[in-house]
């Protein structure tokens, strides 16, 4: 069951809101899952199994080991994952 | 000038253009294209694993993964962001060698590859089992290069580059179809490079 009232809208406003910043890809999906998990800590949003799913993919795809630039394809994987999170916040 | 900016790539015999799907232009570098970052692989540790619907599961360390048979294949490879190179040499265990190893069972339909970093990549049970599909640890001769999926990666050329799972660890047999990691956000289930079979949206 989604999370419902006043406080669960406005994290789901201000998740959508940092999709939407202007800014290279992989520093909007960070702000994105810091605001997410963020809302999962405080009980404002629930967890569900899609995006579980999406956070798990986004730290893989903005994982950057020591010494190392992230792979070309980091960029593109976390813009589709952030459009996943925000098609799947209604059910959170 | 102009020739330049109208170039598509290298001069292509006719036989070499009508190998070129629709979308595509050819290259003759390897681009490199992946998400996170490289791993570092000991092979020391490193196994190669094979579960699900199989009546024979097992692992495999790097040292048994070289004992099996292996087989070279000449073909060209086509990614979904449009480069394409002909005339590549992998070589590596043909798959057959795995299908008869861990003795699928008739349930095994789907196949998801499992690589370092969670990545994963699925193809229908009758796509893997292809005669020009490998386990490729070579490429030109030589150990695949880091970037290019050392030791292990799949290799389905039959398909957008993407199937071919680099740094590959494992592969899991499955009586249903389950979505990799690019197929989940959006790349196309079945990914033919002649169908340009890039999005799932068209």
């Amino acid at each position: 069951m989604s999370s419902g009232g006043p406080v669960a809208e406005a994290a789901r406003d201000e998740v959508r809101a940092l999709a939407q910043e202007k800014g290279h890809a992989v520093d909007v999906a960070a702000h994105v899952r810091d605001r997410l998990e963020a809302a999962f800590a405080e009980g404002s949003l629930s967890r569900t199994p899609q995006l579980e799913q999406a956070l798990a993919d986004l730290r893989l795809a903005l994982d950057q080991a020591a010494g190392q630039k992230l792979g070309g394809k980091s960029g593109e994987a976390a813009r589709f994952i952030v459009r996943a999170i925000v098609r799947g916040l209604d059910e959170a | 000038m102009l020739d330049r900016l109208m170039s598509r790539g290298p001069q292509l015999t006719p036989d070499q253009q009508r190998r070129v799907p629709p979308g595509q232009y050819v290259t003759e570098k390897w681009p490199v294209l992946h998400y996170g970052s490289i791993p570092r692989t000991d092979l020391a540790t490193w196994t190669f694993r094979v579960w699900g619907e199989v009546d024979a599961p097992f692992e495999l360390t790097w040292e048994q993964f070289k004992t099996l048979p292996r087989k070279q294949v000449h073909t060209d490879i086509h990614c979904v962001t449009r480069w394409t190179k002909l005339d590549t040499d992998f070589e590596g265990v043909p798959i057959q060698q795995v299908l008869e190893l861990a003795q699928l069972r008739p349930s095994a339909r789907f196949v998801v590859a499992h690589a370092e970093q969670g990545y994963t990549a699925n193809v229908p049970r009758e796509v893997l089992d292809d005669d020009d599909v490998l386990l490729a640890d070579t490429y030109g001769g030589e150990p695949l290069a880091p970037e290019h999926g050392y030791p292990l990666r799949l290799f389905v050329p039959k398909r957008y580059f993407w199937k071919s799972a680099k740094w590959l660890r494992g592969l899991e047999f499955l009586d249903h179809d389950q979505l990799g990691f690019w197929e989940r956000y959006g790349y196309h289930n079945d990914a033919d490079p002649w169908k340009e079979q890039r999005f799932s949206d068209g």
